[in-house]
């Protein structure tokens, strides 16, 4: 296999482990064909099959799970899962030359999700003793029954392979657990110290929270999983103020949250590039303000997969398309699916999206999904052409009519023991173009255009179609190269357009993953963290506002 | 009177009592939060998830010298669980580095306590939640409707305590309710909601109405983006007043990074920067709008002014600042009131030649913190006012608008009520609100979405 390209933000990757891909089984052999090689393209690691460390997960535990499946199941569910699930969090925060937080949090219980009729039933409880879990357990059974009577679902479920023993671990190798508070802190009074070496710095707040979670998953119909999924965010926030005092910028999201170890934390050379985001942010106070109108714009990956996220990961959502989002999260212009799956043109012919589960070092990669779904990868947008949503059991049905694939894409997950799975973003990612492109041959494609590096201010309408984003650092490109900095930028348009406004894709050398620990769906309010990896990419004449 | 949902206040002064005991550090703090939430959730003219769950959790706050470090968990049934969680915040907060701004854990306070704990709500059964489902779902079929709604439901106590003889400990409910109602072919929305504290003042009912006539009546046709005269209702106001609170800040204003900050240095305490009828306050007892009396480090929260009549009477200042200014402390609010005027929704429509009317917001984020600006877009009901009246839906609209200049730009003020402000509809921070008329209001670009 040809080797992978290492994106920029996977310096000190180690080598994945995990499952195997397993790709739909009714995809054809054209598109699978087209797909691999796209997944390899883009650098996302096919993770291969390894024995993995014992996990903490208990006997005991496992016996308790599967009581509370087989009360469910004697109460008459006809299918159950539950989940116990142990979730770690760990912040430290520094300001300045002080850490001013150190928080550690850990949550365990046990929940069950229960099928009667066409309805499902979910309990949860952080009593780990075999009555409570019983009672739980038909209680679930009992919302169930309360639901089917009352407003009758049809759920069907897709078929699944069983798993009676599988294991996963998020590749890594050093868990940021085992790292001491004295070294994180250490790291981040370094980093605050470098960016106040530079002239007209006045704060900097740096953080690094960690999350382990422990998870061990139990079907009725025979799977039982265990898994250990590690993330980690590291964030640094510089200030500078003016002499007078009469203005103050920042330089924020240097930096991306990953699915992976704390070795990603020193791959990432903090302390020494602080100075460099430093001085882009006392650059923010002399550079000029942006003159609204039609620009060309080349969005850094840094900036480009929060796009993604907003403008294609969340449309592409099925229960958001279909009115199950729509008192909060919103709907979708991606709908009808009859009318869009293989007929809605997004962009160019070379724009290529994918879904995954599997991308190395990506915040939703995962062994298995909350259903037992094996994690695979999959396309979104073929050739700029809608061809497929993000799924769950009881949702691939709702359309395999249309795409033809009868099995979920494995997009369920619950945020902790308390909450009820449902379909949650996968990575979402865009492949980077065939020709090797590198920023300096997308940034000479245009002679009037902007740069933007790094998420700043986002919003977008609930459909999906007005967007708004700013950055955090703004480059005025003239006559292909990098002129000046700007400031005060936002680009605005309606999502249709601007993907089809895309012009040049960057090649496998500028990929990079960004991601997010606050993903935002359901009622009650879940939190889910994704990657979205891309290449630098320009796109034409596109609406720029100042926010100033 | 019911007992409060989750563990009862006793409950956790012997558990704190226990863990201060349990402590080997020179000093010791314990949040508990301890409750139950209920909840019943809509889609497709179906329930599509409904649920409860009671959840304790226990923060620990060990001190060594400056040396701090916080660990919350939910295991403590046996007191081993609990000793552990007790050492491994000790652990931790002997291997921190100095925290020079550290200000010691408070001895005993008073508190002004206040009946924020409804037994209406703390007793809701998912029956009730059900019903008030149906009320919805039989509206919208009925107009041919799709709803979605979620009702939101919470009830517990939470405490804090210290080593250095402090103890409180404050119940409160809390009920959201919310419905979008949504025509077959996708094309019209409308939405109502309502919060309270106590279930007795949601009216499902009227809800149900107001979501079903907006949604009928909202078919939108197109408007240019541009300046105009706005009439924001409640909810919309609530939305962009929530975020005002985090501006109420003095240090960062002190430290030159806010709108309060003064040129040259110091801030802008006293001045008069928005329109004269813009008192904004907070008052934890603030009738169905309560909330705690305490912060998370103890200190007591009472009534306090942060705009009198447009100046800024007060920013927020925590211990540590205010011993280096040598003031008193100042804990931020944890609920807003924006004091209401007399000038109803028909009169400000009336005296509208040409202006918008707003529902509600949705994905609102900062912009420009130096003008504490927001963007956002409208949802759910905007329509056009022409010579008086209301002539026509619209389409919705992004905003990007300093949330000062619309406080200066302030035309009528109707009379304030508690709102569904969370943009998710959660139980949130009570938000108290009048209707608002404002001139020059920023709607910058067309949003396509229903």
């Amino acid at each position: 296999m040809a080797s992978f390209p290492v994106p920029q933000n996977h310096r000190a990757s180690v080598s994945a482990q995990g499952t195997p891909l397993v790709l739909p089984a009714d995809l054809s052999r054209r598109d699978f064909l087209r797909l691999s090689a796209a997944v390899a393209a883009a650098g996302i690691l096919l993770p291969s099959t390894k024995p993995v460390a014992a996990q903490s997960m208990t006997s005991s535990e496992r016996e308790l799970l599967l009581h509370a499946i087989d009360v469910a199941r004697s109460a008459g569910a006809q299918y159950a899962d539950g989940r116990i699930i142990r979730t770690q969090f760990e912040a430290i925060g520094a300001r300045e030359q002080m850490i001013t937080q150190v928080q550690s949090t850990d949550s365990f219980g046990i929940n069950v999700r229960a099928l009667v009729g066409g309805s499902w039933g979910f309990s949860a409880t952080q009593v780990l003793s075999r009555d409570a879990v019983a009672a739980m357990a038909r209680e679930a059974v009992a919302i169930a029954a309360a639901n089917n009577k009352v407003a009758p679902s049809d759920t069907v479920l897709a078929a699944v392979d069983v798993f009676p023993d599988a294991d996963w671990i998020t590749p890594h190798s050093v868990d940021p657990f085992e790292v001491s508070l004295e070294d994180k802190a250490a790291l981040l009074l370094r980093v605050n110290e470098e960016a106040l070496r530079v002239r007209n710095i006045r704060f900097s707040n740096s953080s690094i929270l960690s999350v382990k979670e422990e998870r061990l998953l139990a079907t009725s119909e025979g799977s039982l999983i265990r898994q250990t999924l590690l993330r980690i965010n590291p964030s640094i926030n510089i200030t500078a103020i003016s002499p007078d005092g009469s203005d103050f910028q920042t330089r924020g999201a240097v930096v991306e949250p990953a699915g992976r170890g704390y070795e990603y934390i020193r791959g990432l050379e903090l302390a020494a590039s602080a100075s460099g985001w430093a001085e882009e942010a006392a650059m923010k106070l002399q550079a000029p303000s942006v003159e609204p109108g039609k620009w060309d714009l080349v969005l850094h990956p840094s900036n480009l997969w929060l796009t993604i996220h907003e403008a294609i990961g969340h449309p592409t959502e099925l229960d958001r398309a279909l009115g199950f989002e729509a008192n909060y999260a919103g709907t979708s212009f991606i709908y009808p699916p009859e009318d869009v799956i293989g007929k809605l043109k997004l962009g160019p012919e070379f724009m290529q999206f994918v879904g995954n589960r599997t991308e190395f070092g990506g915040c939703a990669t995962t062994g298995w999904d909350d259903e037992g779904v094996p994690a695979e990868s999959w396309p979104l947008i073929e050739d700029g052409i809608f061809v497929d949503y993000q799924t769950t059991r009881e949702q691939a049905d709702w359309i395999s009519q249309y795409t033809g694939i009868t099995r979920s894409h494995g997009c369920s997950y619950g945020q902790n023991w308390e909450s009820m799975p449902f379909q949650r973003m996968p990575n979402v990612s865009m492949l980077p173009g065939e020709d090797d492109l590198s920023e300096d041959d997308v940034i000479a494609n245009t002679d009037r255009g902007i740069l933007i590096e790094g998420r700043g201010s986002y919003s977008i309408d609930q459909q999906r179609y007005n967007i708004q984003f700013a950055g955090q650092v703004f480059w005025e490109i003239r006559n292909g190269r990098k002129f000046r900095m700007l400031r005060d930028v936002a680009y605005v348009g309606r999502t249709p357009e601007f993907w089809n406004a895309l012009d040049t894709v960057g090649g496998p050398s500028t990929y990079y993953l960004g991601a997010s620990f606050g993903d935002a769906k359901g009622q009650p309010i879940q939190v889910n963290a994704v990657s979205h990896g891309c290449p630098i990419s320009l796109f034409r004449d596109i609406d720029i506002i100042n926010t100033a | 009177m019911a007992e409060a949902k989750g563990l009862s206040s006793d409950d956790l002064k012997a558990i704190s009592d226990r863990v201060i005991q349990l402590s080997n550090a020179d000093q010791c703090r314990v949040n508990i939060n301890s409750g139950w939430r209920g909840y019943t959730r809509v889609a497709t003219n179906r329930i599509t998830s409904a649920g409860g769950a009671d959840a304790t959790s226990i923060n620990i706050t060990s001190v060594f010298g400056k040396r701090v470090a916080s660990v919350s968990t939910n295991s403590f049934e046996d007191d081993a669980l609990l000793a552990a969680a007790v050492r491994r915040s000790e652990t931790m907060a002997r291997l921190a580095p100095e925290s020079p701004e550290y200000v010691d854990e408070l001895a005993a306070q008073n508190y002004q306590d206040n009946q924020a704990y409804y037994e209406s709500t703390g007793e809701l059964e998912p029956l009730t939640r059900a019903e008030a489902a149906a009320i919805a779902i039989q509206q919208a079929k009925a107009a041919g409707q799709i709803a979605a709604s979620y009702m939101d439901v919470q009830a517990g106590t939470s405490s804090v305590a210290t080593s250095n003889g402090l103890f409180g400990s404050h119940s409160k409910t809390g009920v959201a309710y919310t419905l979008t109602s949504r025509t077959r072919d996708g094309l019209q929305s409308g939405w109502a909601g309502d919060e309270a504290n106590d279930w007795n003042n949601i009216e499902s009912q009227r809800v149900a109405d107001d979501a079903v006539r907006k949604c009928r009546d909202w078919r939108k046709t197109n408007l240019d983006p541009g300046q105009y005269t706005a009439i924001l209702e409640p909810t919309a106001v609530g939305m962009l007043m929530l975020r005002m609170m985090n501006a109420f800040n003095q240090r960062t204003a002190d430290e030159g990074r806010s709108y309060f900050s003064k040129a040259g240095g110091g801030n802008r305490l006293g001045e008069q920067l928005f329109d004269d009828r813009v008192t904004i306050y907070s008052d934890p007892a603030y009738r169905d709008a309560e909330s705690s009396p305490f912060d998370r480090s103890g200190e007591p929260i009472s009534r306090q002014n942060w705009i009198q009549s447009g100046a800024v009477e007060n920013l927020a200042r925590s211990r540590f600042w205010a011993g280096q200014l040598n003031q008193e402390p100042l804990p931020g609010p944890n609920n807003l009131i924006m004091a209401g005027g007399n000038d109803s929704l028909e009169e400000m429509i009336a005296s509208t030649e040409r202006g918008v009317l707003l529902t509600r917001f949705w994905y609102i984020r900062g912009l420009n913190p130096r003008i504490i600006s927001y963007t956002g877009l409208s949802r759910d009901g905007t329509f056009l006012i022409e010579d008086g009246k209301i002539t026509r839906p619209v389409n919705n609209f992004r905003f990007n608008q300093s949330l000062v200049e619309m406080l200066q730009n302030v035309e009528m003020i109707g009379p304030s009520v508690r709102v569904a402000a969370s943009e998710n509809s959660s139980v949130s921070t009570p938000i108290v609100v009048p209707t608002l008329k404002v001139n020059n209001f920023n709607l910058s670009s067309v949003s396509d979405a229903i």
